[in-house]
This record gives C-alpha cells, structure tokens and sequence, in this order.
C-alpha cells in the first residue's frame, strides 16, 4: 500500500519517541522490552496511519497504542506464566527499609511497586504531560478513575516513602515510617 | 522509633466533632501542597532522564525502513 506522509508528521513521530520510550520503560522496567514496545508502537501507527487525523493529537494516540500493546501481551503473558506481578518490582527492587535519604534509585524502586494501573495514571498526568481527561481517554476509563487513581498513587508512594501526609519535610527528614502493605 | 505524625485524633486534642473533619480537609490539603510538589518533581525526574537519552539507533532505523517501504 503506498502511504504518503507528510514531513511535518515525520517529524513529529521522531519528536515523540523519547517521551513514547520513557513511557515504555516505566510501565514496564526495563530499556530493552520498552525498546521493543516502541518498535512494535511505531510499526502498528504506521500502518494505522490512515486512520490518524492529522492535527489531532498524536502523542496521545501513539501512547494508546503503546500501553494497549504493552497491557494485551501482559494479559497474555499473564495466562501462560501464573507470576507476572512483582517480577517487575524484583527486578529494581531497593527494599525500602534501605531508604535512608531519598534519592532517584530509591523513588525508581517505590514507583515501581506501585499497581500497575496506578503508576501509569501517575506518570500519564504528572510526567508525560497529559491532562487527565487525555489520560482517560488513553487509558480507557472514565476521568474519576484516573484521578482516584493518581490519589492513590501518591498516597501509596508516600507511605512506602515513609513521608507522613501533614508534615513539611526537609530532604534529611525523619526516620521512614514504613506500613506494611 | 518513628514518630508517628499523622494521627493526633480530634478526642486527643479534646476538639469538638466537626473539628475532626476540618483538620482532616486540612490534612488533605496539606498533603496536595507539599507532598504532591515533592513526588510530582520526582515522578518528572525519573521520566525525563529516559526521555533525555538518545533514540536508539535501531527505532531511527525502523522509521527509515518503513518510510522507505512506503515510498514505493
């Protein structure tokens, strides 16, 4: 099938693709399998192209089809394999009682135990730059879930955080109340 | 022993009743402001330093290949 595509489109697609993979490695953890996710993002929205109106929002959709990639082969995986959960965590597990100061490696290892759902409503509005009616409408769902959600993701990580809700910490701060789960 | 911030129940403090669910709105507010501030920044940090990397070659090189396929 000839496709034309225009170089403004192009350009733009090249211009996602470091957002796209940022996305792909924090739903997933890992560089390569996000690599691979993009690869498989950028092959179906070539194909489905014509079904793209230019002018619309194209970050959003190549989002879409990246999460609905990601999320279907976990399902799939999912039946084949009975453990999927946690190996994510595993695998850039820091135990939180480690946390003494905060910094990247530690909040990388707590954000990865958040829930799925939770932490792609977190870094959909709070790092890719989507509003939460876009985050629904990337994830599917309807705009209370994706708030409720991005609250529950903010309270999980600060309590795995050891940061009580009320107090104005300082980057020393206190000893990390951990809760179990 | 941590010390425990969060929980200075309304009865401790002898507060009336409809005291309780003010300081609670409070507490939720409390937790917007700084707290959200704070995981917002980190939340942005670990996103951007993957987004800050390079493309890899290999993702550059499939859009070649699928626009050279197209141009057919």
């Amino acid at each position: 099938m000839r496709r034309k595509v225009s170089a403004a489109l192009r350009d733009s697609l090249v211009a996602e693709m470091s957002s796209l993979r940022a996305f792909g490695v924090s739903l997933c953890g890992d560089k390569e399998r996000a690599d691979d996710l993009v690869q498989e993002t950028l092959f179906k929205a070539w194909n489905h192209l014509d079904s793209f109106h230019e002018g619309t929002n194209l970050k959003a959709w190549l989002f879409t089809i990246l999460r609905n990639t990601y999320f279907s082969e976990r399902r799939k995986r999912r039946r084949e394999v009975e453990d999927t959960d946690g190996s994510y965590a595993a695998q850039l597990a820091t135990p939180p009682e480690q946390l003494g100061h905060m910094d990247m490696q530690d909040f990388r290892a707590v954000l990865a135990r958040l829930p799925d759902d939770q932490r792609e409503a977190l870094i959909l509005v709070g790092a890719a730059g989507f509003s939460y009616e876009e985050a629904a409408q990337i994830s599917g769902c309807p705009v209370g879930t994706i708030k409720s959600r991005v609250n529950r993701a903010r309270v999980r990580l600060a309590e795995m955080l050891g940061l009580a809700a009320n107090v104005d910490f300082a980057p020393a701060a206190a000893t990390p109340v951990i809760k179990s789960a | 022993m941590a010390t425990k911030t969060m929980d200075l129940s309304a009865e401790a403090r002898g507060a009336h009743p409809g005291e309780s669910a003010l300081h609670e709105r409070k507490m939720e507010d409390g937790f917007s402001a700084n707290l959200q501030a704070h995981i917002g920044r980190h939340v942005r940090a670990v996103f951007d330093e993957v987004a800050r990397e390079p493309v890899p070659e290999r993702l550059l090189r499939l859009l070649k290949d699928l626009e050279q396929s197209g141009d057919k």
